[in-house]
């Protein structure tokens, strides 16, 4: 009897043990995506994607042959 | 496309530190911290020689190479930026460069060290172009302007040269094949009518 009783409340202090580690668990993965998200997504480079962070932001305008032409003295 | 380079022509370098001057206000770069910098050799002795240096924007940057979290990013028209919302200051792009381009603010004691900050190229950051943020924390986007870096567009004797590499490559050997190797400053032979032997 007492040894049911035992077992019983074993079981039952495992299976809190068991939902509490879940618990840790399920915070633990979701914490890791939350933080991996950003360092693993394209958006690496804040404010721009990286394929429009890296573009060409040279034009060649009057301003630049401008200076090209004066440099030529 | 066109690939993006500083040359600095010595025969013209006079040593006026403008560049240096013209770079730290146009991007309020704080105490402490050049992007731009004239190293002189043989400095008071005739024949002496002034280079103005910045990053010189590598193929295959060795800063980059080394960056443990991958700040770095090299755009389509060859300039190597960063982004300083990844740097964790931790120093190795400094040691790698041959240049001594990157620099740190000192941010507190015991040698901490905040984001590492150098030249962009008057190219900003990955934040969108012209935008506060960006601003803020790389300086002005002259190149997104329709414009040069600052600090050659200002040179008054045109010794730093920026832009294209091919067409600052033909100015300079324009430049050479009219003057010859080795004449001097700019100006030298008119104020003191001879040549200097190198």
């Amino acid at each position: 009897m007492s040894k049911s009783i035992t077992t019983s409340a074993h079981d039952a202090s495992e299976a809190k043990d068991v939902s509490r580690r879940r618990f840790f668990k399920v915070l633990g993965g979701a914490s890791t995506v939350a933080l991996a998200a950003p360092v693993m997504s394209d958006n690496a480079h804040a404010g721009e994607s990286k394929d429009e962070a890296r573009k060409s932001r040279y034009r060649e305008t009057d301003h630049v042959k401008k200076f090209y032409s004066t440099n030529r003295y | 496309m066109a690939r993006m380079k500083f040359l600095c022509d010595a025969d013209r370098c006079i040593e006026c530190n403008a560049c240096v001057t013209a770079c730290k206000s146009e991007h309020d770069v704080p105490w402490g911290i050049n992007r731009r910098r004239v190293v002189t050799i043989n400095d008071g002795k005739p024949g002496e020689r002034s280079v103005s240096m910045a990053c010189m924007h590598c193929t295959d940057a060795p800063c980059q190479a080394v960056c443990p979290v991958d700040c770095f990013l090299t755009t389509a028209d060859g300039v190597v930026l960063h982004n300083k919302d990844l740097c964790i200051g931790c120093g190795y792009c400094f040691y790698a460069c041959p240049f001594g381009a990157p620099q740190y603010p000192k941010t507190g004691n015991f040698g901490s060290r905040g984001k590492m900050d150098k030249c962009t190229y008057c190219a900003g950051g990955p934040e969108a172009d012209n935008s506060p943020e960006e601003y803020a924390k790389y300086g002005a986007n002259r190149l997104a302007q329709g414009k040069l870096p600052i600090c050659a567009e200002m040179c008054s004797t045109k010794a730093l040269l920026a832009g294209d590499s091919e067409m600052i490559a033909t100015i300079y050997k324009e430049r050479v094949l009219k003057r010859g190797y080795g004449s001097g400053a700019w100006g030298w032979k008119v104020a003191y009518r001879e040549t200097i032997a190198v």
